[in-house]
């Protein structure tokens, strides 16, 4: 019998379930190699109950219902595994903000709104609520590391995703330094790889998109950028706009 | 007697969303197309932000429409600070919004909708029926994502957008492989047509679509300074700088969801506007599809799928047009056009392939933003979703359908807006 996934998308912007369908040399193979009995944004009939071998899920946690959707998912699944941004690390639904969540719901929907009833707060990474057996970052994951998890998976092993930062990548590649010879604001430094070093391949800096490498220097990073003379506030909102929750915890 | 029928959880869409629909005997006396999505604050949370990084974060949005909202964001800021882009900058920008329509029309009119029509749960249930009709949207797809990866830097979420132009133009190698997968492309297109008349489409609801599109100005077919609105036969223009006064965002009780109203009555936007608006102006195997497939005004809402299917046509055929010029005239590794930063306002609208987007910016004199507003398409669809919805249920039960083909044609009602539930950060869940 072929092993049961389950593909799930939270809050969030349905990159990852995109980037999964965005396979389409390897759609096929997959759907061959297993049995996705519970994928709601592709399928109006779905398992919702039996075990699952695996289930993927995008998105960050953003009220109680969807809080309840993932202990139910985890309750039912052998391995869980957060797919991109939002699901790793909070993502952009977690950034800061200049005023409290209550006070931002009344900037975009004015003071007429039914408030008081809405579910409010930043979103949150499911490792705040769940057991992560496997975290593919990236803003989106990248295509080619949802195929590898899942060959990997399939085959009884983990996938070796990088440890190293982006900059690494950019060596390889051969890129001229943004941050050191055009004098950029480029996250490169504190950003695990994963993407290629994408940006800088287009003369533009990293944002930080696929979250912070292994003990990433902050500190560092902060006084390289304000050299650039930017001011230091836009330097923190600039480095937390994808992974605040994980990066105020390893404060802690 | 009243009773409830209902769609909780739509299906092969984008977002989380349902339907709720209360009959009173063969009365409709409540229709709700309710958004659970968690809230996502966007125009917010970019208070304070610089116009460098707004646009990024904007991206975020959501995933199948990122191009659209990162071309619209910097449009709007270019408007704002006075910039004027080269044309070399605008016929990059028009095919990347080839390659999104490409990818976005064959998603949904052949993995998500067709599976509907042909009576499938899935995409994965249909391969088993139309396995080559399969391969061949894949096919498309692949190619709608390759054009906006070699434009963009990244199929999802693109890197290379920059206020005035572009990180790195793209090279000719690049330009060369893309013209190899358009030609292969146009034959896809060639079976897609074919299979489109094999397709039964379902006909159960007989309702004028009130019409809006970005009027073109040239045959960049989703960009202009002015938005239209067809009543009748007469066509409004309205310029998109006073944006507002078309969409008239306000809240409604019933769904804590922001709806579009322009003079009390709804309107839609989307691929099937866009041809009933400015269909005349495609030729080719797309326009002959168009002649073929559609009857203008429409009055049936699945259409819309179909409407989808000729435009992806078009896209193809208008991005071979586009690659072909570009190598035919080299293209130039020009900068970015520079920028000194002010205090500004501004506004833009592009057609993204679910309809018109909205972008609008406050900028302070240091150049971060003040203030900033999006309206998506599928925020200005609801309330006329809603309309059809309505229209759906009263003439089935007055055809005498049963509850169940009701909600079966309830969803495919909902989902030939192609609604992208992520993308409206305006729109709520319902408590």
């Amino acid at each position: 019998m072929k092993p049961k996934i389950g593909i799930y998308g939270l809050s969030g912007c349905w990159g990852e379930q995109i980037n999964i369908l965005n396979c389409e040399d390897e759609l096929l193979d997959i759907v061959g190699a297993v049995d996705i009995v519970d994928f709601l944004g592709g399928s109006s009939v779905n398992d919702t109950e039996s075990r699952l071998a695996i289930a993927f899920v995008e998105g960050s946690v953003a009220n109680a219902r969807e809080e309840k959707e993932l202990q139910h998912i985890r309750n039912r699944s052998d391995l869980l595994v957060a797919c991109g941004s939002c699901a790793c690390f909070g993502g952009v639904g977690a950034m800061d903000a200049q005023v409290s969540r209550p006070e931002l719901i009344k900037q975009v929907y004015g003071n007429n709104g039914p408030a008081k009833s809405w579910d409010i707060g930043p979103h949150k990474p499911l490792s705040e609520f769940v057991k992560v057996d496997l975290a593919i970052p990236g803003c989106p994951m990248e295509s080619k590391a949802f195929v590898k998890a899942v060959s990997s998976l399939l085959n009884g092993d983990v996938p070796l995703l990088p440890t190293y930062p982006v900059c690494l990548e950019c060596k390889m590649k051969e890129y001229d330094c943004l941050l050191v010879s055009r004098g950029l604001p480029c996250a490169g430094p504190v950003t695990v790889a994963g993407c290629g070093a994408r940006c800088p391949g287009y003369n533009v800096a990293c944002i930080g998109c696929h979250g912070p490498v292994d003990e990433a220097n902050m500190g560092s990073i902060e006084k390289i950028f304000e050299q650039k003379e930017l001011p230091m506030d836009q330097i923190k909102l600039k480095l937390r706009t994808f992974a605040a929750p994980v990066l105020d915890k390893e404060r802690e | 007697m009243t009773r409830t029928i209902s769609v909780d959880h739509l299906a092969r869409v984008e977002g989380h969303g349902g339907i709720t629909v209360v009959v009173d005997g063969n009365e409709v006396s409540k229709v709700d197309l309710d958004v659970f999505e968690g809230i996502r604050l966007f125009e917010g949370l970019v208070r304070g932000r610089t116009i460098e990084d707004v646009t990024g974060i904007v991206s975020r949005i959501c995933a199948i429409c990122s191009h659209g909202h990162s071309i619209t964001s910097l449009q709007t800021l270019e408007n704002a600070l006075g910039i004027q882009v080269t044309p070399q900058t605008r016929r990059l920008r028009d095919l990347a919004y080839q390659g999104a329509n490409i990818e976005s029309h064959a998603l949904h009119v052949f993995v998500l909708a067709l599976p509907d029509i042909l009576g499938h749960p899935s995409v994965i249930s249909l391969a088993g029926q139309l396995p080559d009709a399969v391969k061949m949207a894949l096919r498309l797809k692949k190619l709608g994502n390759a054009i906006q990866e070699i434009i963009g830097g990244r199929a999802v979420h693109p890197v290379n957008y920059v206020i005035g132009g572009f990180g790195r133009v793209p090279a000719t190698d690049e330009l060369l492989v893309l013209r190899g997968m358009l030609q292969e492309g146009l034959e896809d297109c060639k079976r897609a047509v074919e299979i489109l008349r094999t397709i039964p489409i379902p006909d159960f609801v007989n309702e004028p679509i009130r019409c809006a599109a970005v009027a073109p100005e040239d045959e960049a077919f989703f960009f202009g300074e002015n938005m239209e609105i067809l009543e009748g036969s007469k066509r409004i223009k309205i310029p998109v700088s006073k944006y507002r006064t078309l969409t008239n965002e306000h809240m409604v009780a019933h769904s804590h969801a922001k709806h579009s109203l322009y003079e009390s009555r709804s309107y839609m936007v989307g691929a099937l506007p866009r041809l009933t608006l400015n269909g005349s102006r495609i030729s080719g195997l797309a326009g002959q599809a168009m002649k073929e497939f559609l009857k203008i005004p429409c009055t049936n809402i699945v259409m819309n799928n179909i409407a989808q299917a000729v435009e992806m046509v078009y896209s193809v055929e208008h991005a071979t047009k586009i690659v072909n010029e570009l190598l035919e005239s080299g293209t130039v590794q020009e900068q970015p056009v520079p920028y000194k930063v002010h205090a500004c306002s501004g506004a833009a609208a592009t057609d993204v392939p679910r309809g018109t987007l909205f972008y609008s910016y406050e900028v302070d004199a240091k150049g971060l933003i003040a203030s900033a507003d999006v309206i998506t398409p599928t925020a200005q669809n609801l309330s006329n979703a809603e309309d059809q919805l309505r229209a759906t249920v009263k003439q089935g039960l007055s055809a005498g359908a049963d509850d169940a083909t009701i909600e079966q044609r309830l969803a495919i009602v909902a989902r030939a807006y192609d609604p992208c539930i992520s993308c409206s950060v305006h729109v709520v869940r319902a408590s």
